[in-house]
């Protein structure tokens, strides 16, 4: 189904608050929405709320045969397919244009940056790796989907437990969930992606736009950093041209907030972990 | 006897019941139903805009689209909107919005069995939330026969579904009543709203009518959650609009 375009008295008027330094569900130009992140019972299930924005995330993993020439890594795969859930735009079969860059910004957030050790997945190399699986459901659009799922992705990662394994010689023993506990995986750093929107000729910045700020942007970039300040990927795919300072402004913009949310996912995993231990008891 | 998920003592007992309604924005309804660990999604979208070529002249047009939680849609996925478009197909008055689309969309979000049974729960929800014109409710619930005690479970988990000699779907509608002490037998009562059936395995044809006796008790637990959740929630809505 064919998304409407905002009427000429939404633009104008969402246009009119921001010159007057406002938006409209009145949030900063730098302000996040609530971010709330809420954990299945199953490790490695993820569900999170950015505003109005809904995405899950789920980790699943199996044993597989790697590739002859990279017998020592594992697989590391995300399904970024957006259902009509999300929006009634989006169509099965067909990949809009919004859904290919969300897929590619995730992978170079998540894979490019080797933020999952990929070799330490290997089980027996040339024989048996672990191949992990992220699936990412897009339950609602209302903006900013690529900041939400990468943060359900990588929380996700963070969250999930894979089987115990021992290799002695020859044979591999799987130990299942009763045997023995499950092991996390090996987590390097944690990417978080920041999302701009410009307006008014790049005057006007915000972060973390809505759907209507997205529909009505002039251009839009995407900065992936982690904690240690350092920058895992930069997109600006189109749109409008931004002046060198505003870009470096922005990457400061970002890490303020990068910080911010990595101490909410870990707050956020401390509890659930601690949750799980009490009832455990 | 204690079953197999230890939280349940009888094998008549359904999980408890979970639902939500309302949750998504770009919906124009939405519901999620539990059944124990197992969670789905759904999302209706209607009376809207179809394509050209899948309109029909005098009805609204039935679309529904089944995501798995794990992997890219399957076999299984397709399975289930075909079992669910063609049970909604005569129980949504598609003749009051003709030459429009009705799109449901399905995520499973947990999945620990009878996720057939879970779908079809939570599409009536968002039916309901959606306010698309049907003819009746629905309820469905998934029953096994086990196959070392040969007893009837209720609302299998996804390990007592491994041990099952036969698995059967049942959704029923809510237009008859519930049979009386005299007539208890479903096939002598005509007018036991058997909307949807899927049995797997080996059974008898008496197994099978046992099978859906039992599930038809179960299903006026499911009807009256759904009355209820609604009307809760009609009732919340209410309640803001006066304050």
């Amino acid at each position: 189904m064919k998304e409407l375009e905002p009427s000429t008295n939404e633009r104008e008027f969402l246009l009119a608050a921001l010159r007057q330094s406002a938006r409209i569900d009145g949030r900063n130009f730098y302000d996040f929405r609530t971010l709330r992140l809420s954990f299945g019972a199953d490790y490695g299930a993820v569900e999170v709320q950015l505003g109005n924005t809904r995405v899950m995330a789920k980790v699943s993993c199996e044993v597989i045969r790697p590739f002859q020439d990279k017998p020592t890594e594992g697989f590391l795969m995300f399904n970024t397919e957006l259902s009509p859930m999300a929006s009634s735009a989006f169509e099965i079969g067909r990949q809009t244009d919004e859904e290919v860059l969300v897929s590619r910004l995730i992978e170079k957030a998540m894979r490019r940056s080797r933020a999952l050790d990929t070799e330490g997945l290997c089980i027996v190399a040339g024989e048996k790796v672990w191949s992990i699986r992220v699936d990412i459901h897009f339950l609602d659009h209302d903006g900013n989907l690529v900041d939400a799922a990468c943060i359900a992705a990588i929380t996700a990662l963070l969250h999930f437990r894979r089987p115990d394994v021992t290799v002695v010689g020859e044979e591999v023993t799987i130990h299942t969930l009763e045997q023995r506990n499950p092991v996390p995986l090996s987590v390097h750093h944690i990417p978080i992606c920041i999302t701009f929107a410009f307006f008014d000729n790049g005057e006007r910045v915000i972060v973390d736009p809505t759907h209507l700020e997205e529909q009505i942007k002039e251009g839009d970039m995407t900065f992936t950093l982690n904690v240690h300040k350092e920058v895992c990927a930069l997109s600006k795919a189109g749109g409008i041209a931004m002046e060198m300072d505003q870009i470096l402004q922005c990457s400061k913009i970002a890490v303020v907030k990068v910080t911010e949310i990595t101490a909410q996912i870990q707050a956020a995993l401390d509890a659930d972990a601690k949750k799980r231990q009490i009832s455990r008891k | 006897m204690s079953r197999l998920d230890r939280t349940r003592t009888s094998p008549h007992q359904l999980r408890p019941f979970f639902s939500s309604q309302n949750l998504l924005n770009r919906a124009d309804g939405s519901a999620q139903f539990d059944f124990g660990g197992s969670s789905v999604i759904c999302s209706v979208v209607g009376p809207a805009e179809v394509k050209i070529r899948d309109e029909k002249l005098d009805r609204a047009t039935i679309e529904v689209v089944a995501r798995p939680l794990v992997g890219l849609p399957g076999v299984k996925d397709k399975t289930l909107e075909r079992c669910i478009r063609e049970t909604l197909e005569p129980l949504i008055l598609s003749g009051l919005h003709p030459r429009t689309g009705i799109q449901i969309v399905l995520q499973t979000m947990k999945d620990d069995g009878c996720i057939m049974s879970t779908a079809f729960n939570a599409t009536i929800l968002a039916l309901l939330d959606a306010g698309i014109p049907l003819k009746s409710i629905l309820g469905s619930v998934t029953c096994i026969i086990d196959a070392q005690s040969n007893q009837i479970l209720l609302d299998p988990t996804t390990e007592e579904l491994a041990q099952a000699k036969s698995t059967h779907v049942y959704v029923f509608d809510n237009k008859t009543s519930i049979p009386s002490k005299e007539s208890m037998d479903v096939d002598r009562n005509n007018e036991a709203g058997i909307l949807f059936s899927d049995s797997t395995g080996l059974f008898t044809e008496e197994e099978y009518l046992e099978c859906a006796n039992v599930c038809f008790k179960a299903a006026q637990a499911v009807h009256g959650f759904i009355r209820t959740a609604v009307s809760k929630k009609l009732e919340k809505e209410y309640q803001q609009t006066q304050a």
